[in-house]
């Protein structure tokens, strides 16, 4: 980008949603992987320790 | 060896530049590829050497409005061996 | 000049989280002059609740006529310059504070590439409208409760009881009526009308009124003030645990609803997975970079995200305030509010608005027995959001590498770690420092509030009033309005963001809210504020 551009950019920017194509952001979904679940899983499992965790941990938790 | 690339998108392509090359490309892929190709084309790549090309995101492509909340997408590297 | 984040301190000169800690701590520090006995911040002018005239038999105590609707806070705190200060009046301090302001936020701009004229006359209408409607909105018909009605000695009458509540209640109508009736208006505006930087500036200012909570509790007795400094690490903590709980349940949850129930891509649920969890428009770029989305997936979702919150800005504070915990548990709303409102302004103004509701419906319930010092909720409110600010940089970066390494596998690709700190909320650092170093005085020349420290921290009193009671204060109703300002209504209505939409709904009012007020009982249920009016 030239600096005159950028300065250009600075004010807006060179996306807005209105001028893009949007299709695919909504369309082409693939299919459920397993590597996906595995994160969700992972996700939650670390929100079960966290929940232990913390309700041990912070003093000011219900189990106190 | 490292070497510094700029990375945006156009709304249709990923384009990495840096003053002297420009390469744009519909997926990040294909575009590491051209890069790399374009990159061995100049001598840039030295074989048996391995190359670190780092590109770092010009927020600029994204709407003031919204850079006020975040002010970085990303920067990405991509090792080629020469 | 760069535009992008190369090295450590790319951006300190470019971005307004940068510019948020510039200002911030620029004034937290003038503010801490006051302990060498100087006072240079004493012009900011803040509102008070007034009449057009006094009845019978009233005297202006907490309610005064129009002409004082305003006064300049060093012509009541200042130890130095009283006099001075007071003399401005409300005009002189107004103007100045329009000046210093103006200069200030100004310079900011420049160094960000700002078109400076547009920048310049957007905020001076921005600003004096702020005032405007400041004045309009301390009237004791929307902001005087019983109580102060009392104290001033006014008759029975109707008011509606919304404190400070009633301003930030108009600016944000204000700004939302030139949002989407007056839209060139708003497309002019747009330059100066800067949410998230103005919030990030007052959240920093925020750290000197969490710092000084305790100085201020300790005038009370000392034992107040340890009480006040204890809460705010309580709140410290327990937001830290609530946080990464609620987020690693909001990311997944909503990545399966936008992925299975709406059949969504791979990027754009992970986009809309932090967006609508808890961070909304920094989280939607932060996880749009790491997923290596095209920006325009974060640029939608951002759209989305800018408008929900201001729904929920305008439901959530009257709901937790008169539904639902109520005033039994208002710690417990102000985290839950910091876990389920998105972006930093809207959250900060919910928090600030619950702050005010609270306190007031508390002290009207109890007949003046109860009296909570201002800004506490406001600040647990505020802690979830800080924490979940930071964390998000550092959940990016882990998926960043899942994507990377596992799901969007890319030959040679490597994700590097500096990541976490180019999406480090900058303004956190001014917030921390803000906080710390009252606390400091506080514990060390103050002597944790005993009789020989007294002094000291009545000198630091001064400094820290005129920023976390006046510059905080306009800088909420800065957001307020210009929040109104850059939201567009009729975006949700626009077909491009087809199912987004409905994702959004379910997500944020059947799973996010409820899991929110859940996680922010079970770690701040057991959290008391300390009253004011019954301690020493």
């Amino acid at each position: 980008m030239g600096s005159e551009e950028k300065q250009n950019m600075a004010q807006s920017g060179s996306l807005t949603s209105d001028a893009l194509e949007v299709d695919d952001v909504l369309a082409n979904t693939e299919e459920w992987s397993p590597v996906e679940t595995k994160l969700v899983v992972w996700s939650f499992a670390i929100a079960i320790i966290a929940l232990i965790v913390g309700l041990i941990v912070v003093p000011t938790s219900v189990l106190h | 060896m490292e070497i510094e690339l700029s990375i945006h998108h156009d709304g249709r392509n990923w384009v990495a530049t840096d003053g002297d090359i420009s390469i744009a490309a519909v997926t990040l892929d294909k575009l590491d590829r051209m890069v790399e190709n374009e990159l061995k084309s100049r001598g840039r790549l030295k074989s048996g050497i391995q190359t670190r090309v780092r590109m770092s995101f010009d927020i600029y492509t994204i709407p003031q409005w919204i850079r006020q909340y975040s002010q970085h997408y990303f920067n990405r590297v991509v090792v080629f061996e020469g | 000049m760069t535009t992008q984040d190369r090295k450590w301190y790319s951006g300190m000169l470019l971005q307004e989280d940068w510019w948020a800690v510039w200002l911030g701590v620029g004034f937290f520090l003038l503010g801490l002059l006051s302990i060498a006995g100087v006072d240079v911040l004493g012009w900011i002018t803040y509102p008070r609740k007034w009449v057009f005239s006094l009845p019978a038999g009233a005297t202006a105590k907490k309610i005064v006529t129009w002409q004082h609707a305003f006064y300049p806070l060093g012509g009541k705190y200042s130890l130095t310059a009283k006099g001075f200060y007071k003399s401005l009046g409300p005009i002189g301090g107004i103007l100045l504070t329009y000046v210093v302001f103006t200069i200030t936020t100004s310079i900011g701009a420049y160094f960000m590439r700002w078109d400076l004229k547009k920048y310049i006359a957007g905020w001076s209408i921005i600003f004096f409208l702020t005032y405007l409607t400041w004045f309009v909105g301390h009237h004791a018909f929307f902001s005087a409760s019983v109580i102060d009605l009392r104290k001033s000695h006014f008759p029975p009458m109707f008011t509606m009881s919304l404190g400070g509540g009633a301003s930030f209640i108009l600016a944000l109508i204000v700004g939302l009526s030139i949002g989407n009736f007056f839209k060139p208006l708003a497309k002019f505006l747009s330059t100066a009308a800067k949410p998230e930087w103005f919030i990030k500036t007052a959240i920093v200012f925020l750290g000197v009124k969490v710092g000084y909570l305790p100085i201020k509790a300790a005038a009370t007795s000392q034992k107040l003030g340890h009480a006040v400094a204890g809460l705010t690490f309580d709140l410290f903590v327990a937001g830290a645990a609530a946080t990464i709980v609620a987020y690693m349940v909001f990311w997944p949850g909503v990545y399966l609803i936008a992925r299975k129930l709406f059949k969504l891509p791979r990027a754009t649920a992970a986009v809309l997975g932090s967006g609508i969890s808890i961070c909304g428009v920094s989280a939607a770029v932060a996880t749009g970079g790491a997923v290596r989305a095209k920006p325009v997936v974060s640029i939608m979702v951002s759209s989305l995200v800018v408008v929900w919150a201001v729904i929920e800005l305008l439901v959530l504070p009257s709901f937790f305030t008169h539904v639902w915990p109520g005033t039994a548990d208002p710690l417990v709303a102000g985290s839950a509010m910091g876990m389920s409102v998105k972006t930093d302004g809207a959250d900060a103004a919910a928090g600030e608005l619950l702050d005010e509701f609270m306190r007031t419906k508390v002290e009207t319930e109890t007949n003046g027995q109860v009296v909570w010092p201002a800004g506490v909720i406001t600040t647990s409110a505020v802690m979830t959001k800080v924490w979940i600010d930071m964390f998000i940089g550092l959940w990016a970066f882990i998926l960043a590498m899942v994507w990377v390494y596992k799901i969007d596998k890319r030959q040679g690709e490597r994700v590097p770690f500096s990541e976490v700190w180019h999406r480090f909320p900058k303004f956190v650092i001014g917030y921390f420092l803000a906080w710390f170093i009252y606390l400091g005085i506080f514990f060390g020349p103050g002597h944790a509030g005993a009789a020989d420290g007294m002094a000291l921290l009545k000198s630091a009193k001064v400094g820290a009033v005129h920023v976390e009671k006046g510059m905080r204060k306009l800088f909420f109703m800065l957001t307020f309005m210009s929040l109104g300002i850059i939201t567009d209504f009729t975006k949700l209505k626009q077909a491009q963001f087809g199912k987004m939409v409905w994702v959004y709904f379910v997500s944020l009012f059947f799973f996010i809210i409820p899991v929110a007020m859940l996680v922010a009982y079970l770690f701040h249920h057991g959290m008391v504020i300390p009253t004011l009016a019954t301690a020493g």
